[in-house]
């Protein structure tokens, strides 16, 4: 499972997607709105995103982390559009036989979708607002593994 | 020969269009795409060296040329998560 939506994000679906007879662990990552950021009062946050490539993108992070670990499952979901203070903007739930290879994978796969995947976060605080910019992507960031994700 | 562009993010709010058509000469690069659209919208200017562009929604280095109808996107630092 692997979608751009401006909707609400609902882990319940994601978990079962990525979860397998064979999985022992779902390690599940919330990233979430949060309510300051540099010193500043942040009020909401506003995310774009180029979305056919961003789905295309994190399923290449998804054969990433399956050329290197021995995971049974994984399924990102980025929500878009205005969210409020503690809502969530990413969901990332990695599965696999126990519990290390898990939240290892996981780990993984949230730092190469801050590289890789087109989406782009504004903040809105107290007195302005800012696109922030974080990671430059490389022409080689793309997917190197060989296995069918979820 | 006329490329479409697609805008995003910051690039989307200062220029105010999700997709714009630029006059690029025949064997143009990424790179000249870029000068082109600070010169249309000088108010982008500050930005161009940080854009990366996306051909066919896979990253492409500075010196691809392109085509004519070629879909380019041009992807600010992402900040995704």
């Amino acid at each position: 499972m692997f979608e751009i939506t401006p909707e609400p994000l609902d882990p319940g679906p994601l978990v079962d997607a990525v979860r397998r007879d064979e999985s022992g662990a779902v390690v599940l990552f919330y990233g979430v709105a949060r309510n300051e950021n540099l010193g500043r009062k942040v009020l909401w946050l506003e995310y774009d995103a180029y979305a056919e490539m961003a789905t295309k993108k994190m399923r290449e992070v998804a054969e990433e982390v399956r050329a290197r670990f021995p995971v049974t499952g994984v399924g990102i979901l980025h929500r878009t559009g205005r969210l409020e203070i503690g809502e969530a903007s990413l969901l990332v739930a990695v599965s696999s036989g126990h519990r290390k290879e898990a939240f290892e994978a996981c780990h993984f796969a949230v730092d190469r979708i801050k590289q890789i995947v087109p989406v782009w976060k504004k903040e809105v605080f107290e007195g302005g607002e800012e696109w922030i910019e974080g990671h430059v992507p490389g022409v080689g960031d793309r997917g190197q593994g060989t296995g069918d994700s979820v | 020969m006329d490329v479409n562009v697609r805008l995003f993010a910051g690039l989307h709010q200062m220029v105010g269009k999700r997709e714009i058509t630029l006059d690029v000469p025949d064997g143009a690069t990424v790179r000249d795409l870029r000068e082109r659209l600070g010169s249309v919208y000088p108010v982008t200017e500050a930005f161009l060296p940080t854009l990366v562009c996306a051909v066919g929604e896979e990253y492409v280095p500075s010196d691809y040329v392109l085509r004519e109808g070629d879909m380019v996107a041009l992807i600010p630092p992402v900040s995704g998560g």
